[in-house]
């Protein structure tokens, strides 16, 4: 079980350096190549998250650890559909630095933690997926943003170099900016609709996490500010025109308000979702 | 078999000769057709650009090159004296590597530059199909293009713009994706404002629009351009729906100022604005490039890219050299086992009909033997050929030099007496450009010692 648990975290760490040589020397191979071991690395992740689901018979979503495992699995599938159809590779050393990261805290702890009964709804397995599609979805925004802004600042001052020379132009990288937001807002609002039907539901259940489900709640709270955060982001591309430099930081501010809820809050903070 | 590049190149020869032996102009068939009635060489490919004039032949003679070089003379009908001095000759890995650099774009005249790929191929693919190549010519030029391509996917060296035209238009792709939706504002109607305007007609953008102080020519250009033209009273709404604003008036003052550019620039929601600014003395105010979602360059800016550009193709060279380098190295030590597989494979033909004939001689008494016993005896006498041949065969094939090459091989067709079969083989080769099939006995004549006959 242990190799298992510690072989995605491997292959991830593999695909960023693949890729982080591919960006910095712009060498097709080690892109390619890069390429075959980030799909590798969400392969074998998909085969330990099925193991895990057959060894405890239900999805491993339980707690803050498996959900981040959860969600490394889903940004790697997202990035790599990106990469396939939009034929583009540059962003690759940015998302897979991130997932190599994050995959480090499900290695270290690889133990699927017991469901309690609260849990047992069908609706908790939709909230959790859709917010860490959302999520995901938020983190290629991020992404986006970064490299619009370092290109950005290379053409404003004239000076053309690193940037200039990997990545795509402005306008692709805030045309995908404006649709990662688009389909991480659907999704975010999606799972907090049935995240606050199904907190009405188990009211009454005698849990004191079931208890705390309140909108001052601080893993509530953030999700919420997130919410109204990409709300605005949308409403300012839309209405206002905040396309470009300033929603790439709208989209920025926006997923550090999801890091922040996710790790710091979920594992310490929060009263409501420490399962 | 000699390889020989011979020709005249912008190195070598001012543009008024090399025009005066441009094979391209009558098309390569005709010059092919003419080297091969005079039996110049065996293969023969025609590389023929603005920059150069050259031929890559392979030949058994000496005389080849000198034979290449009097053949472009006479063929564009010039004295051989006033050719003479401009003409370059070269040998084996020298002409290899002439031809690597040349596909690679480095004996180009803007360096790295990647139309001549596509010209190599297009000299080889009218020598091939006219059969003038055979196996030296096609792994030659089949190295020559995956250098090329090496080269161009390893390398910078083909990157970034290195003329002010194209430095612009690869800053509005960087900034734009693609540039056949946009609406292109050029300011002026003079040459410059001409040029950056056919070049722009070159991406197919959606609309170009002419606005000059004098509408008459302002009019003439549209035109010419299949744009349309504005009043300059017109200017601020002509603005609003640019996305690539060209400046090139003769005004001494500037015709956009920041004020003007920012009062366009707030109905646009964010809608980026490229203003290249290639007026001396400028056009635009140049605080005007700090306003948010504008990007000014001006012809200085421009300039600075293309040297930038220039400095780092030159900075790629050493990387594409080195790419030369190794498959020039693959190349040679193919040519030159090619050299002595012949006489390899002459050497193990001898040694196994000996063996068959003293099997054939030794029949009667080995008759009474079971036919197990009888295998044994096949695979014994096998496998000590093979053991005597083994050391021999590595150590020809492994010798790099082409005249110890030749050396040993002559030693090893007179120890052996292989003269005839030798010399049988090297016309066959010759006949049908098999030289793969011979290499194929050679190299896989090491692993039938895994496979006696008696065995399989």
């Amino acid at each position: 079980m242990t190799l298992t648990a510690w072989l995605p975290l491997g292959l991830y760490v593999a695909a960023a350096v693949a890729y982080f040589i591919h960006f910095s020397r712009r060498d097709i191979r080690a892109g390619r190549a890069a390429t075959a071991l980030l799909g590798s690395a969400v392969l074998a992740h998909t085969f330990l998250i099925g193991m895990q689901t057959m060894e405890a018979g239900y999805a491993p979503l339980v707690g803050t650890t498996a959900a981040v495992s959860a969600f490394v699995w889903l940004l790697g599938l997202a990035y790599l559909y990106v990469e396939l159809t939009s034929d583009e590779r540059a962003m690759g050393v940015f998302v897979t630095l991130l997932l190599a990261t994050l995959a480090v805290l499900p290695a270290m702890n690889p133990a699927i933690d017991p469901r309690p009964a609260l849990l047992r709804s069908p609706l908790f397995t939709l909230h959790v997926l859709s917010l860490l599609f959302a999520y995901a979805s938020f983190a290629l925004a991020f992404v986006l943003g970064i490299t619009y802004v370092l290109l950005f600042k290379e053409i404003k001052a004239k000076h053309l170099g690193f940037f200039y020379a990997r990545l795509p132009s402005l306008q692709t990288l805030d045309v995908m900016n404006g649709r990662a937001v688009i389909v991480g807002w659907l999704f975010l609002t999606c799972g907090l609709v049935i995240g606050g039907i199904w907190a009405a539901q188990i009211h009454t259940v005698p849990d004191p996490r079931a208890q705390a489900m309140k909108v001052g709640d601080p893993k509530i709270l953030f999700a919420i500010l997130s919410w109204g955060m990409y709300s605005f982001a949308l409403f300012a591309r839309r209405a206002i025109g905040w396309s470009g430099r300033r929603a790439a930081w709208l989209s920025t501010v926006g997923f550090l308000l999801v890091l922040l809820n996710f790790l710091p809050v979920g594992y310490f903070l929060t009263r409501s979702h420490n399962f | 078999m000699k390889l020989v590049a011979v020709g005249v190149s912008h190195r070598t020869a001012p543009v008024e000769l090399r025009e005066a032996v441009d094979f391209s102009r009558d098309g390569f068939d005709a010059a092919l057709a003419a080297l091969a009635t005079r039996r110049v060489a065996r293969e023969t490919v025609v590389v023929s650009t603005c920059n150069r004039a050259e031929i890559y032949a392979a030949a058994d003679s000496d005389t080849v090159a000198d034979a290449c070089a009097r053949f472009i003379a006479e063929y564009h009908g010039l004295p051989w004296e006033s050719l003479a001095p401009h003409v370059f000759s070269l040998r084996g890995p020298e002409a290899a590597r002439h031809l690597f650099r040349v596909t690679a774009g480095l004996d180009s005249l803007v360096v790295g530059e990647p139309q001549i790929l596509g010209q190599v191929k297009e000299a080889f693919a009218a020598a091939s199909g006219v059969r003038r190549t055979g196996a030296l010519m096609n792994r030659l030029f089949n190295t020559a293009f995956t250098v090329g391509k090496r080269v161009r996917s390893e390398t910078g060296l083909g990157e970034g713009a290195v003329s002010v035209s194209y430095a612009a238009i690869a800053l509005a792709k960087k900034i734009f994706r693609d540039l056949k939706g946009l609406n292109v504002l050029i300011l002026g109607a003079g040459e410059m404002a001409e040029l950056t305007g056919v070049h722009l007609q070159a991406q197919h953008v959606r609309q170009i629009t002419i606005a000059s102080r004098t509408l008459a020519s302002a009019e003439a250009l549209a035109a010419q351009l299949g744009g349309s033209a504005v009043p300059w009273s017109s200017l601020p709404s002509a603005l609003g729906s640019a996305d690539i604003v060209v400046t090139a008036t003769g005004a001494t003052e500037p015709v956009l100022t920041r004020a003007r550019i920012e009062e366009a620039m707030r109905p646009r929601r964010g809608r980026p604005l490229f203003v290249i600014d290639i007026a001396l003395p400028r056009d635009v105010e140049a605080s005007a490039g700090n306003l948010d979602d504008v990007f000014l360059y001006n012809l200085d800016d421009l300039q600075t890219i293309v040297q930038e550009n220039m400095a780092r193709r030159t900075a790629e060279l050493d990387r594409a050299e080195r790419i030369v380098g190794e498959e020039l190295e693959r190349f040679t030590s193919w040519m030159q086992s090619r050299e002595i597989v012949p006489t390899v494979v002459a050497l193990r033909q001898r040694f196994e009909t000996i063996r068959q004939s003293e099997l054939q001689r030794l029949e009667p008494k080995l008759a009474s033997l079971p036919p197990d016993a009888r295998a044994r005896v096949d695979e014994i006498t096998h496998l000590i050929i093979e053991k005597l041949l083994l050391t021999p065969t590595e150590q020809l094939k492994s010798i790099n030099d082409e005249t110890m090459a030749v050396a040993y091989a002559d030693a090893v067709n007179k120890l052996f007496s292989l003269g005839e079969e030798g010399r049988q083989l090297a016309a066959k080769r010759a006949t049908e450009g098999e030289a793969d099939d011979a290499d194929a006995i050679a190299a896989r004549a090491p692993s039938d010692r895994a496979k006696p006959p008696g065995r399989s």
